[in-house]
């Protein structure tokens, strides 16, 4: 029991005593120069290695590997499906008058086209896919999918990937993206996961479609003219431009925060003390090139259920031994709570707004993480 | 002109992808490919690829120990997971498993549960993880090698490689054989349009455990069938010929394999 409960969470804790916790608390918290554990900067990610269409079966394909050993398939499909337009949320339009958002939505979906087109799985060993885990990160990573629409004047990619998933009016493509993790979730495996999705759905191509307008869909057999589903950049106009101005797949970066520091790719002793755990998405919709947030995800963090430390005042074994004066609780900045130095107690999680705020800054200012990892995922080489 | 091979290959005596009777297709293997596991694999034959990765030998579960199998020796615990996207058609499986991947799961156990020298691991289990990634027949026998190749790679003691290779006939064979005029050809390897048509068999064969000193002049060295499956309706008089080819087929996939590892421990 207390086992699911662990793999519920962030990820399995790792078996660190409350004096371990306490001084890798201390040293991540340290005021403006974390510590960490593997000697990385805050905003360092871990080395990776990874390459894309490797399986010729699918549309697009990718994987991913931690030097750890951890590492990840997407597998990308796409199909052919006639777009039904229900006749209840037309009754429904009529008969209620709250519906109507939503009947709208329905109605319109012929042509903004339909979050419920993108399928995502992801399996992991050891867990059911109908866990809470696997059930949890498909639909953290698929909503950022969905729900990213595009700004861009492009003719492609208004409204996004749904956009782009509309044929016509009486056709869509339907994509199923399937996620292997192959190892053991050694750490809180979003990152990986995402990292590779955005990969695959990169190298995804959809074939040429020779048919036009509204008549039932044909399209070129030849798989070597095929067009990328989210468009890349010509060689020619690479050399204009140093970043690409198009639109990419968004990208699900973890964030922790220790004290008022801000950690990005954590491993799995750094998220077992974290004050709070955040899941940021962001991606590049627009031609401009800047990063648009799409959204925040608190994940549960695993300090709440780590075992808590023992003053010395309060421990029986020591009483007399020990000068009144050697431990005096005081208040922690961060979370506003009393604590003992040096005695861990497990975090409650709750963060500061200013927190929030900063970690968000980081992630989307100009040269900031979010651009230095979607820059570096495109020059994963897509062949 | 319907392209199955049981009306092209009478006319061309060629198969559907080019092959002769005898060829197998291309077999391209990889160890320790994840530092994660104790043991890994890749193995792609044909357009079936195959990733496996051992765990193990490891204490078991505290539930597993109880059995009465765990003191006597390690329990092989196998998982097989075909992907969503392994097919041509992208497969929706409802709830954990479906009926292949338990099939093939529980055949490899029982192989490899008989197969390893599992008394010298007492309470412990050893864990295989196989992942299809690509379907296109011969999933067990393609399933079968990627494990020896992890089990290898792990470490783990076994007399031999237990290879595996499916073999068939090139038409439906329901009536007597012929001796006299054989209008049949056995098939080697068959990838899966070639198997949802015709009969098919897998066979997993290990060469004998060395004993003796008068081993070494046995130059051929004994083989045995380990595994032998098989789901299709046949006339019994050409299972002996099925089975020689399939035996064939396995020691040739026997070479290949010992190739990959002494590669592999050169790099």
């Amino acid at each position: 029991m207390s086992n699911q409960r662990q793999a519920s969470s962030a990820s399995q804790v790792p078996h660190l005593s409350p004096a371990e916790l306490s001084y890798l608390y201390t040293s991540l918290s340290l005021p403006k120069s974390s510590i960490r554990p593997d000697g990385r900067s805050p905003t360092q990610f871990r080395p990776l290695t990874a390459e894309t269409n490797i399986l010729p079966g699918t549309n697009g394909s990718a994987r991913v590997g931690f030097a750890d050993g951890t590492q990840a398939i997407v597998g990308v499909k796409a199909e052919v499906e006639k777009t039904v337009l229900s006749n209840e949320t037309v009754d429904a339009r009529s008969e209620f008058g709250i519906s109507e958002d939503r009947g709208e939505q329905e109605g319109s979906a012929a042509v903004g086209g339909h979050g419920s087109w993108v399928q995502m799985s992801i399996e992991i060993p050891g867990f059911r896919d109908d866990d809470a885990l696997p059930v949890f990160l498909s639909e953290m990573m698929r909503e950022s999918l969905v729900g990213a629409v595009g700004s861009a004047e492009a003719s492609d990619m208004t409204g996004g990937l749904k956009g782009r998933l509309v044929i016509n009016k009486r056709w869509h493509w339907r994509l199923y993206i399937d996620v292997l993790l192959l190892s053991q979730p050694l750490s809180y495996p979003l990152p990986l996961l995402s990292l590779t999705t955005h990969l695959a759905l990169l190298s995804t191509k959809l074939p040429k479609l020779k048919s036009q307008g509204e008549e039932d869909p044909f399209f070129d057999d030849d798989w070597a003219v095929a067009e990328y589903l989210y468009p890349r950049v010509s060689l020619s106009s690479a050399k204009h431009s140093a970043r690409s101005p198009f639109v990419r797949p968004p990208v699900t970066l973890l964030v922790i925060s220790v004290g008022e520091n801000i950690i990005f790719d954590p491993n799995r002793e750094e998220i077992a003390v974290a004050d709070a755990v955040l899941a940021i998405s962001i991606t590049r919709d627009s031609e401009a090139g800047n990063l648009k947030l799409l959204s925040i995800r608190t994940v549960d963090p695993p300090s709440r259920l780590t075992q808590p430390g023992i003053p010395n005042s309060e421990n029986v074994n020591m009483l007399g031994a020990v000068a009144s004066t050697e431990d005096v609780a005081v208040l922690n900045p961060a979370t506003g709570e009393e604590e003992v130095p040096g005695v861990w107690r497990p975090r409650r999680g709750g963060v500061k707004r200013s927190v929030i705020a900063e970690m968000v800054k980081t992630v989307l200012k100009k040269g900031g993480v979010g651009e230095e990892v979607l820059e570096g995922l495109e020059g994963v080489e897509v062949s | 002109m319907p392209l199955d091979t049981s009306t092209t290959y009478p006319l061309t005596k060629l198969r559907l992808d080019g092959r002769r009777w005898n060829e197998l297709r291309l077999l391209q293997a990889q160890i320790s490919t994840n530092p994660a596991s104790s043991g890994s694999s890749y193995l792609s034959m044909g357009n079936t690829a195959i990733m496996c990765s051992v765990h193990g030998p490891a204490e078991g579960r505290r539930g597993d120990a109880s059995g009465a199998g765990g003191s006597a020796g390690a329990i092989v615990d196998v998982e097989v997971n075909v992907a969503g996207f392994a097919g041509v058609d992208r497969k929706r499986r409802a709830g954990g498993s479906d009926k292949q991947s338990s099939r093939i799961a529980t055949t490899l156990r029982s192989a490899f549960q008989s197969h390893l020298h599992t008394y010298l691991y007492p309470h412990s289990t050893i864990s295989i993880h196989v992942s299809v990634l690509s379907a296109d027949g011969s999933l067990l026998a393609a399933a079968i090698n990627a494990c020896t190749l992890a089990l290898v790679d792990a470490g783990i003691p076994m007399p031999g490689l237990l290879c595996g290779c499916t073999a068939g006939m090139s038409g439906s064979a329901s009536t007597p054989r012929d001796p006299r005029h054989d209008e049949l050809d056995p098939l080697l390897d068959l990838s899966l349009p070639e198997e949802q048509e015709l009969p098919v068999l897998t066979v997993g064969t290990t060469t004998s455990v060395p004993v003796g000193e008068n081993n070494m002049d046995d130059e051929e060295g004994d083989m045995k069938v380990a595994v032998l499956t098989m789901d299709s309706k046949l006339h019994y008089t050409y299972i002996e010929t099925m089975l020689a080819v399939g035996m064939d087929g396995c020691n040739q996939i026997r070479e290949l394999l010992e190739g990959v590892i002494k590669g592999s421990s050169r790099a």
